[in-house]
């Protein structure tokens, strides 16, 4: 604070540093960031396109009789996708002034796919996942307080393998 | 039951904006606000502090200073420069404060006023000094920030402004912690202007005081040379450059007319406590 | 779009499924809502501003799921379930998903 009043130079670098830090902060988070994300993003659609073939359902009833079904076994993926400084500091820009936090969207999406394409990875030679369930949580040192660690997300279901 | 593979065309989940313009967006409406409300703040804080008397001052201040004088080192200066305080206030200046001088033990170069009439000076500053008239052109400059009301100014901006911010963000937040960062960054600035005044209001309180403004650009010429913080700290420091604080002093004193001859030198009982000092 | 929550649409065919579809959306307050909701604290009372934005958030993810579902070609969702996590401290964030079925 302003209380004294020096009759010298002081050294007020302190706060000029630290706001260049942040901004040095926040531009290598942003960089990174869109550099990993948009390689996920081209890793998961590749990955979606080859399993388009074994889908994925919610319901549990599939009308398949049941003498043609050879096993069933739970099957699950899971994936922890961590969040960069740029967005954690446009989400806390947008908490002030309200509207759709779109820098943790692509957060959550990632995660999600990601977790549901492990799952049909673990399926393997199945021809359906049923009564699949996605859950998410967070998880990390700043989970409790403000702001997020990282986000993880866990889709399982029962995959059906069939008879050949 | 049929299944038809097909993939969705776009990410629905996805806004697609670009995220580099909504962050320029968002930061530049925030710093707008925050420039406007300091700006209102600039003005509320310009006719609010002029009203607060004295009285008021001191007794506030003594609600967050605690005993200063705990921290005094009894020494031969002590006296002199409380008596060197006070033949200033009463002989040049009309200020309505109970100036109370305290001598500090430590090697900064340098002299610090507190409200409520409250200047510390190091030892430091006084060991370097070669006569009465440079000593008293600190003093005058101190006493100079009470005639401005300087450090209300400063206090109350703050004050109100960090009080918003943790209103509105939280006591952690990062932002606001960016914003008081900020904050003390510009108010250097605001103080380079008061300082420049300070020293003009000196040197006329000098000149009532010793008919002459001998000693004042002495002292700068004498600080150590690492205080100077070369062209990256220039705008950064809370005062101007020294140097060229001695070409603003020097223009005034021509300007105005002063004589610069006739020093008056320390009182033996000092100077006999400063040679045993440099030893 | 017919939305249902349990594994059939009661008086129609299921022909054909195309998979899991999702919506999800993340909506912050602002802070006007924050100094309302303080207030209220001291009051008590139904926290408007909040019950809104969690209509709102639960709105849109329904809204992105249908979207989603209309670009594979159907038109009906069935079995939909809702999940939430707290991603960020005051932001709701809702997901919601089901199979993406045509009927007749």
């Amino acid at each position: 604070m302003h209380m004294e009043q020096p009759f010298l130079l002081s050294k007020r670098r302190l706060s000029v540093y630290n706001l260049l830090f942040f901004i040095t902060l926040v531009a290598v988070g942003y960089l990174a960031g869109t550099f990993a994300e948009r390689y996920h993003y081209r890793s998961i659609d590749h990955r979606e396109k080859m399993f388009i073939n074994l889908p994925a359902v919610t319901i549990k009833t599939v009308n398949y009789p049941d003498d043609k079904i050879q096993s069933a076994e739970l099957v699950y993926g899971s994936a922890v996708i961590s969040i960069d400084y740029f967005k954690r500091f446009t989400a806390s820009l947008r908490n002030i002034f309200g509207g759709t936090v779109t820098s943790y969207e692509s957060l959550i999406d990632r995660a999600r796919r990601e977790a549901l394409l492990r799952m049909k990875e673990m399926a393997g030679d199945s021809k359906i996942i049923v009564n699949v369930r996605i859950e998410t949580s967070t998880i990390g040192r700043n989970a409790n307080k403000k702001g997020v660690g990282c986000l993880e997300a866990i889709a399982y279901g029962t995959a059906l393998i069939m008879d050949q | 039951m049929k299944y038809t593979p097909r993939l969705p065309k776009s990410n629905v989940n996805v806004t697609p904006t670009s995220r580099l313009r909504e962050f320029f967006i968002l930061t530049l409406c925030l710093l707008g606000i925050v420039i406007a409300i300091y700006i209102l703040l600039g003005f509320a804080v310009d006719m609010i502090v002029p009203r607060i008397s004295t009285d008021l001052e001191t007794k506030m201040s003594e609600l967050f200073i605690r005993s200063l004088d705990a921290e005094d080192i009894d020494s031969e200066w002590g006296g002199y420069v409380q008596s060197l305080v006070e033949n200033l206030q009463k002989r040049c200046t009309k200020l309505p404060y109970l100036f109370k001088v305290h001598v500090r033990n430590a090697s900064s170069v340098n002299a610090l006023t507190l409200p409520g009439g409250h200047i510390i000076v190091f030892t430091g500053l006084l060991d370097k000094m070669t006569s009465e008239n440079e000593l008293a052109f600190v003093f005058a400059h101190e006493m100079s920030h009470y005639a401005n009301r300087d450090h209300l100014r400063g206090v109350g901006r703050a004050f109100v402004f960090i009080t918003l911010a943790t209103f509105l963000f939280g006591t952690d937040s990062n932002i606001s912690k960016m914003l008081a960062h900020a904050l003390n960054i510009t108010e250097l600035s605001f103080s380079r202007n008061q300082e420049t005044r300070a020293d003009e209001f000196a040197l006329e309180l000098l000149n009532c005081a010793y008919g002459n403004v001998a000693g004042a650009t002495d002292f700068f010429a004498k600080i150590p040379k690492e205080q100077d913080p070369g062209k990256f700290g220039r705008y950064f420091a809370s005062h101007p450059e020294n140097l060229k604080r001695i070409v603003d002093l020097n223009k005034i004193i021509r300007d105005r007319g002063f004589r610069t001859a006739g020093e008056k030198p320390l009182p033996k009982i000092v100077q006999q406590s400063k040679n045993k000092n440099e030893m | 779009m017919i939305i249902t929550n349990i594994e059939t649409v009661p008086g129609k065919n299921i022909v054909e499924h195309f998979g899991l579809v999702s919506g999800s959306t993340i909506r912050a307050k602002h802070v006007g809502r924050d100094i309302m909701a303080s207030l209220k604290n001291l009051v008590g009372g139904e926290l408007k501003g909040y019950t809104q934005l969690l209509q709102e958030s639960r709105q849109q993810a329904l809204d992105r799921m249908v979207d989603q579902a209309r670009q594979l070609g159907a038109n009906a969702v069935i079995n939909v379930r809702f999940s939430t996590s707290s991603v960020a401290q005051g932001a709701a964030e809702l997901y919601a998903y089901g199979t993406a079925v045509s009927v007749e």
